[in-house]
């Protein structure tokens, strides 16, 4: 009786976790770890980049892109100062989910606020959006390229 | 002991199967069936709880069920960016805040609102055992009505799930596993499985307690 009740429960776990991969609309590459990860160290910010670029290039040759995604890592290039390809990314998310145009519209407004202020030579911080607005004077070493 | 994966089954049937014919869930659903939003906000999760960590896990691993039931979910972690650079860097202060101001910074159609009420860990040699009480909530981005509700409670222990057989030595081998894993467990706990749980609890379930599929929902899932 008991050996049965484990092996239910054995089976039940299996069905539930087999019934999410093999349905799985998208590839995810964990996703949620390299999320956690990323909370649980932020200083480990090399760490995060490479880890979302890796669910792109896992998941972008099936078109099994995860909606957010792109978005997400438009936001780490922007946040590293890399304007550009930021841009490209958020465009990307805006034409591959058309629930997220409005707020990708207003990413790509920063940005490009941020671009033009770069062009006209004026030194911003990098580090967050929170400064670049604030207008803050902060000798970056990352420059748009 | 040998009672608590009978009580764990029990617990796990029950949530499968429970909500099957809740009248008050289902008129929640007529109204989101009636909203039908096609994306879905998650704002960071309030934690009412004694473990610092819980937010991180759940907010984490909420993107996955959504997504994977057809919604456009917003990157949780730029929203969380987005939102601090608003002044919105405390959770409790985002969840009081104004669910149509809210959507409207993003142009989200509905906002999903998670509160962590209980998540204890009680250590002991052989197993360490967690109690979690979680609270989710939808709302419309319009009118801000609450188009979805549900709470899951759930006890979780992470466990070697190897099986002995009757021997003595075999027992003791168990025992040993058991201990270490419960020992790894206090010093460095590892909550994803916990959290992918209780979200794929919550939001799985249906016709039932769970939510309706989305847009982007395949004809192969709805069946």
């Amino acid at each position: 009786m008991l050996a049965a009740t484990k092996y239910l429960f054995i089976l039940f776990l299996l069905f539930s976790l087999i019934g999410c991969a093999a349905h799985s609309r998208y590839n995810w590459s964990s996703y949620d770890t390299k999320m956690y990860k990323h909370y649980k160290n932020p200083a480990e910010r090399e760490d995060f980049v490479r880890s979302l670029k890796e669910i792109l290039d896992n998941a972008e040759p099936e078109d099994k892109v995860p909606p957010g995604v792109y978005a997400e890592y438009g936001f780490v290039m922007y946040e590293e100062g890399n304007t550009q390809q930021a841009i490209f990314y958020y465009q990307k998310e805006a034409t591959k989910w058309p629930e997220s145009r409005a707020f990708m519209t207003k990413l790509i407004a920063i940005a490009n606020n941020r671009a033009t202020n770069q062009k006209q030579n004026i030194q911003r911080p990098v580090d967050s959006a929170i400064d670049a607005d604030q207008n803050v004077q902060k000798p970056s070493s990352e420059v748009a390229k | 002991m040998k009672r608590i994966p009978l009580l764990l089954l029990l617990l796990l049937t029950f949530l499968t199967f429970s909500g099957c014919a809740h009248r008050g869930e289902l008129n929640k659903q007529e109204k989101f069936l009636a909203a039908s939003p096609r994306s879905i906000l998650i704002v960071p999760v309030v934690n009412n709880s004694v473990d610092i960590t819980a937010a991180d896990y759940m907010l984490s691993t909420l993107t996955f069920p959504l997504a994977e039931r057809g919604y456009y979910v917003f990157p949780i972690n730029a929203v969380k960016r987005v939102l601090e650079d608003d002044g919105l860097a405390d959770s409790s202060l985002v969840h009081s805040s104004s669910t149509a101001k809210l959507a409207n910074l993003f142009g989200a159609d509905a906002v999903l609102y998670v509160v962590i009420e209980q998540w204890d860990s009680k250590y002991a040699i052989l197993t360490t055992t967690t109690t979690v009480a979680v609270h989710y909530q939808i709302k419309d981005a319009k009118t801000e009505d609450v188009l979805w509700e549900n709470r899951v409670r759930m006890v979780y222990q992470p466990q070697q799930s190897s099986s002995g057989g009757g021997s003595l030595v075999g027992l003791a081998v168990q025992l040993a596993v058991q201990a270490a894993v419960a020992a790894m467990e206090k010093a460095s706990p590892n909550y994803m499985p916990l959290a992918r749980q209780a979200n794929a609890s919550a939001v799985l379930h249906y016709p039932g307690t769970g939510i309706p599929f989305g847009p982007y929902a395949t004809v192969e899932q709805k069946n």
